[in-house]
């Protein structure tokens, strides 16, 4: 077995029994990324001379004696939202393409601390906003099970990369899907949070009130490791909970579910879903019942209202803050003799065309006249939409559901129809609107693609779906390595 | 209710957001795609929700209180346009 094929948990363990040097793993993981990038294009900026300056540093204070934590020697990516202190942050926007943050967002260092290698900053749509990763201003990255089919999006750099084993974690952020939507197409773990569990701070900001940060893994205990490393609370974002966090990794034990309840969401039947992804939620739904839970019918009348609501919210935000971008402070800066047309010039050099349609919608859904008709009416539809969701945990303690509509779409397939690519959104929006967990797992592969397959819990009820995914990680086998063939 | 160039260029003028004339026909036909799927939300009932939303998320407050931020060279580096520790923008008011 390749170092690249290992599991985070596995490295870990070989750098502390000393089987492996940290410099050994991050140049095997290097080498890998090396020779599939040409293919993938899933990373901005790749970070060789930091990595294995960090990796030699890491082997000295292990020959030392000392055990910098429970990542030591693990190489891991960030999605390039993510801020880092002294290397570019470019969001795969041109507004950002120079800029070097004075800071480490809080999620970076507690990689560092836990002795994490970070090798790369991947590419993603714009400033989040996209589902493919089309919408960077940089390159669209290629699918690592078919090059000519998309990763999905936003953070679908984060997707591929630890798809086709750059790193065994990588790390995303999800609006309204923006990890499991990619974690689907790429066919391995993508985790939404709870609002409140991560801590938001020095990732650039997208739909405040929706915005969560998550891990991406290649197995269930990987992903539980990040979580135990990644959630803690964080002063500097004040919608971070400063409640303690379970032992995530306890829900590995899991090899029952007896007295749980696995609901299925009545309005998603009536969708037009892919037979392959259907095919995925029935095997899913059968390990379910093998390990002793029963499967209830749940209601969310209000469910598709949602990705109205969805683009009506986090554009408002969106234009709100991405007012930031002015050219005086950081970033691209245009030539302007008055300070109004530096504002207009800078915005309109900076922004793809995908950023303006957002920022425009938003400013239009908040603009006097219109906000009450739009935003405030989309707020409280959310409100009933949630209220919905309560309801339905008092019946089930974790929903079972498709990540996405469609398996991976090819390159160009929805680049031109903008409502057509918000579809891809569909069925992952609600949990963020509603503050839920939720993860994306693989449910199977069709055809040499692999199929996503979504759980979603109740506030704070991250044991609840890890507990699930432990059963079906047991039945249905854990993601296979992409790239194979590449 | 159909949006129109007119109301394109002024919420670009809100934006702060140059667009060509190029790109206007486009945004407007977005615009009123994107405005006609919102109209169904006209559909759902929500007389029954009170107007200030979501009190399960409730923020802490902290002190007020001067630290040191040691990073601040690093972020002034960052700027397009600096006189020494200020950022420089273009004129604003007129000259009297």
């Amino acid at each position: 077995m390749e170092l690249f094929e290992c599991s985070a948990a596995d490295l870990a363990r070989a750098v502390r029994e000393g089987a492996h040097s940290v410099a050994e793993i991050v140049e095997v993981h290097l080498g890998r990324m090396d020779r599939l990038e040409p293919v993938l294009s899933a990373i901005v900026t790749p970070l060789k001379d930091e990595a294995r300056a960090r990796a030699a540093a890491l082997d000295i204070a292990l020959a030392r004696g000392e055990n910098p934590g429970p990542l030591t020697g693990v190489p891991v990516i960030v999605k390039d939202n993510f801020c880092t202190r002294r290397i570019r942050t470019t969001c795969s926007s041109r507004m950002l393409e120079n800029w070097i943050p004075p800071y480490d967002a809080t999620v970076v260092s507690y990689l560092e601390r836990a002795g994490a290698v970070l090798i790369g900053k991947a590419n993603m749509d714009e400033f989040a906003m996209g589902s493919s990763t089309e919408h960077s201003a940089f390159f669209t990255t290629s699918n690592p099970w078919d090059p000519s089919r998309v990763p999905g999006g936003s953070s679908g750099g984060s997707a591929a990369s630890c798809a086709a084993g750059y790193a065994p974690l990588t790390f995303g952020s999800d609006t309204g899907g923006s990890i499991r939507q990619p974690a689907a197409f790429c066919g391995i773990y993508g985790f939404k949070p709870t609002y409140g569990m991560v801590s938001r701070y020095g990732v650039v900001p997208f739909a405040s009130s929706l915005d969560q940060i998550g891990p991406f893994a290649r197995t269930l205990e990987d992903l539980l490791l990040a979580m135990e490393v990644i959630a803690e609370a964080d002063e500097k974002d004040a919608t971070c909970s400063r409640a303690l966090r379970p032992d995530f990794r306890k829900a590995l034990d899991v090899t029952d579910l007896k007295g749980k309840r696995v609901g299925l969401v009545r309005e998603f039947e009536g969708y037009d879903i892919d037979g392959p992804i259907v095919d995925a939620l029935a095997r899913a739904r059968a390990a379910l019942l093998d390990a002793g839970a029963t499967v209830v019918d749940v209601s969310l009348p209000t469910v598709s209202h949602g990705l109205a609501c969805y683009y009506i919210i986090a554009p408002a935000e969106a234009s709100s803050n991405l007012a930031r971008f002015d050219g005086v402070r950081y970033g691209l800066s245009a030539e302007a003799d008055s300070l109004i047309d530096l504002y207009h010039r800078t915005r309109k050099a900076g922004f793809g065309p995908e950023v303006k349609r957002r920022l425009l919608t938003g400013t239009y859904v908040l603009s006097s006249g219109y906000y009450d008709a739009y935003y405030n009416k989309a707020l409280k539809v959310v409100a009933i939409l949630r209220d919905e969701f309560a309801r339905a945990f008092g019946e089930a303690d974790v929903i079972l559901a498709p990540t996405t509509p469609t398996l991976p779409f090819r390159k160009g397939e929805n680049i031109g129809d903008p409502i057509k690519m918000y579809m891809s959104d569909l069925f992952t929006l609600p949990a963020n609107m509603a503050g839920l967990p939720a993860l994306s797992l693989n449910g199977g592969y069709s055809d040499g693609l692999p199929v996503g397959i979504q759980l979603i819990g109740p506030r704070w009820g991250e044991m609840e779906i890890f507990s699930a995914a432990a059963v079906l990680e047991k039945a249905l086998g854990a993601p296979r390595l992409a790239g194979g063939d590449l | 209710m159909a949006v129109g160039e007119k109301e394109v260029r002024h919420v670009a003028q809100l934006a702060r957001l140059e667009v060509d004339d190029g790109e206007v026909a486009a945004l407007v036909e977005h615009f009123n795609t994107i405005l006609g799927h919102f109209e169904r939300l006209k559909e759902v009932d929500t007389s029954s929700v009170a107007d200030v939303l979501d009190n399960a998320v409730v923020t802490p407050w902290r002190d007020d209180e001067v630290r040191i931020w040691e990073n601040r060279d690093e972020a002034l580096a960052q700027a397009p346009d600096r006189d020494g520790d200020y950022f420089r923008v273009p004129q604003i008011l007129e000259e009297a």
